[in-house]
């Protein structure tokens, strides 16, 4: 059984942008629940003991539709809050290009938490191949030999290939060679990407903006095609993250006049394949889901997935 | 760069830029190289791709090759070096090789095209395929953004070709398909200043943009990897019979065509492979199109087979020549017999190659000197 945490900001003003202290009181309220800690340091280190601390973005749809700057700097004021020292935090991307076009501040040498792209040159790509399956990848040294463990923070959002980018089909974005990986709706690639020993290994938490969703037309963004869900989707279980991620797309698609995912051709098989590598639980029948609702007090209740 | 490395950049004063490009592979750039200032990295080209088609739901379908990529806005094509923006698909290419040497024509290698003579050659990022032994991923596997690449346009292969007096351009290391545009305007600019273009390729190209490209090459060297489509499916990750149906059409334009098969052992060196092959090739090409069998060693994600025992490969040649092909050779054997040309007619030594080097040339204009056998190739 894994668990999984969705979270919904039902402040005064929806559909919205959320700021830095909202994302912060989702993010409390879900490592409370997620860790069963009332301790937030304690929650925190549950998932993320010590060292460094990575931070994967998703930063191709540039400022338009990338993980916000106010979710990462919430996430870093929490980890700072639990301990760790602000500049043992790595934002990260594949370029320095996308996170400074998606709005962060690129940072490798000054005081704070740094933030660089793996083409940067102080950074790279690993010399060895890693292998799963037909995937052989040059892994980002950020990740293989900068960070200690790391925190998945992509956006959910279609995908003209993949049918669903979220967690998973963000570690595409620590490999060299993301275009070889695409043929058959990226199954069982996505898998096996993130079976990759130093993905696999270091991963310990995704947490997926879930507050405007590009519901279709994505992974590029498509303003025709814009919901809000104003929620964020946690767990340490990188596969039971994205099925309900899968699930908030697929309502999003139906309410908004899309077809499923699977009718529109991309279906999203990657999923189940992740689970027969044991990377983590598939089938939402085997998933604990607890659904938060926040309001701008911050006091909580339960709600339920899909409004 | 190593943790401790990189969380010491604290003090080291560096200032993290915008960059577009790491400094991974060691760049395949001799002393050329230093006839240009790499200076900071560049921008990507961002030059508009040719052979593609908008789609009507949006996104486009890239017609360069059998792949057909239907690429939605910001992502790439199999290739990583066409991206899409904002359904303009462009080529993040054009003008930025990461490769550039002055090689033998041999090395190609060309036994029948004007042998002796030199070949500036070059190679952008990327490839659309990805052979599992292939010997240049550290370029052909790569997107632009993690190669070093320099600024040259079309006009200035052209100049440098005249400069440094070698007769042929060479597009080559990688898959120069994927650089299309960039290699159909050195062509056709070098043409106009008397110099011949080669284009060495896997064949997996679209029959369209085959035939505009033709007239403005001289010579194309096609790497027939097997003659097995499962093959083609499981270490190419690509397709046999799109690669046959171009070199029948490369025939019938009238190029002059040379034909490479890498012998990987335990892969596609059985003896009845050997036999598909060459039948395949003299039926459908002819008796006389040149075809090389090259020696393989351990590389990228096959360095768990050992080099091609030159049995092996003596073994592909003599098969090759009992189904009848007349000019068989053997690559990556220095000084063995079967790299040099034999008159098929009287068995005159016609070409003595060493390597690449040549070290006897007994042509007469293209005739045996013995028996006045024409000898097919550009001479």
């Amino acid at each position: 059984m894994s668990k999984v945490v969705v979270v919904k900001y039902i402040g005064d003003q929806r559909n919205r942008p959320l700021t830095q202290s909202e994302y912060k009181m989702l993010l409390t309220a879900a490592l409370h629940t997620l860790s069963g800690q009332s301790d937030l340091a304690a929650a925190a280190r549950r998932y993320l003991p010590g060292g460094v601390v990575g931070m994967k973005t998703n930063c191709l749809a540039h400022r338009l539709n990338s993980t916000p700057l106010a979710l990462a700097d919430a996430l870093t004021a929490i980890l700072v809050s639990a301990g760790f020292k602000e500049k043992d935090v790595v934002v990260w991307e594949r370029s320095n290009r996308e996170l400074a076009s998606a709005g962060f501040t690129l940072n490798v040498s000054g005081a704070g938490r740094r933030c660089v792209g793996t083409d940067a040159n102080v950074t790279g790509y690993s010399d060895e191949f890693h292998s799963s399956g037909e995937v052989n990848s040059l892994v980002s040294r950020i990740l293989t030999e900068i960070v200690d463990v790391n925190v998945n923070v992509p956006v959910l959002k279609d995908h003209s290939v993949a049918g669903l980018s979220a967690g998973m089909k963000n570690m595409y974005g620590a490999i060299n060679n993301p275009n070889k990986y695409h043929g058959n709706n990226c199954d069982p690639y996505c898998a096996h990407v993130n079976n990759l020993e130093s993905i696999k290994s270091k991963n310990r938490l995704t947490v997926i903006d879930a507050v405007r969703v590009q519901y279709n037309g994505g992974p590029g963004y498509a303003e025709d095609y814009l919901a809000y869900y104003n929620g964020l989707v946690i767990s340490d279980d990188p596969v039971a993250a994205d099925r309900i991620g899968f699930e908030i797309l697929e309502h999003l698609r139906a309410i908004n006049g899309q077809p499923t995912l699977e009718r529109a051709g991309r279906p999203v098989r990657y999923l189940a394949s992740a689970e027969k590598l044991g990377l983590g639980i598939a089938d939402i029948n085997k998933i604990e889901l607890r659904v938060i609702m926040i309001d701008k007090n911050g006091r909580e209740s339960a709600g339920e997935l899909l409004e | 760069m190593k943790r401790r490395t990189f969380m010491s950049c604290l003090g080291c004063g560096a200032v993290a830029t915008v960059a577009t490009q790491t400094r991974l592979f060691p760049p395949v750039i001799n002393s050329l190289q230093n006839a240009f200032a790499l200076g900071e990295p560049k921008e990507l080209s961002s030059m508009e791709a040719r052979h593609y088609k908008k789609l009507p739901a949006g996104g486009i379908e890239c017609g360069i090759c059998p792949r057909h990529c239907q690429v939605t806005d910001l992502e790439r094509g199999y290739c990583g070096s066409r991206e899409n923006q904002g359904d303009v698909y462009r080529t993040l290419v054009y003008g930025k090789p990461c490769s550039l040497n002055i090689d033998p024509i041999e090395k190609k290698p060309f036994f029948h095209f004007y042998p002796g003579t030199q070949a500036l050659s070059l190679a952008t990022a990327g490839c659309n395929v990805n052979c599992k032994f292939c010997q240049n991923w550290e370029i052909s596997q790569s997107r632009p953004e993690q190669t070093e690449n320099i600024d040259l346009s079309p006009q200035a292969v052209v100049d440098l070709a005249v400069q440094r007096q070698t007769p042929n351009i060479a597009y080559t290391y990688s898959e120069p398909t994927i650089f299309f545009e960039y290699m159909y305007d050195i062509a056709e600019a070098g043409h106009k200043h008397g110099l011949r273009s080669v284009m060495v390729t896997g064949g997996y190209i679209e029959q369209e943009p085959l035939r505009l490209l033709i007239p403005h090459l001289d010579a194309i060297k096609v790497d027939l990897k097997s003659i097995r489509e499962d093959y083609y499916k499981t270490i190419v990750n690509g397709e046999l019979k799109p690669v046959l149906d171009r070199l029948v059409q490369m025939k019938k334009s009238g190029i002059w065509l040379e034909i490479v098969t890498l012998v990987v052992p335990t892969l596609n060196d059985t003896d009845a492979e050997f036999r598909d092959l060459a039948n395949w090739v003299k039926v459908n090409l002819g008796a006389d199109v040149p075809l090389h069998f090259s020696q393989f060693y351990p590389q990228y994600l096959l360095k768990n087979l050992p080099p091609t025992p030159q049995a092996t490969l003596e073994k592909a040649y003599a098969i090759a020549r009992s189904e009848g092909m007349q000019y068989v050779y053997l690559g990556n054997l220095p000084g063995h017999p079967t790299e040099s040309t034999y008159c098929p007619q009287c068995n005159a030594m016609l070409i003595e190659r060493k390597g690449y080097r040549i070290t006897q040339q007994n042509l007469v204009g293209n005739h045996c000197p013995k028996c006045q056998q024409v000898i097919p190739g550009r001479f």
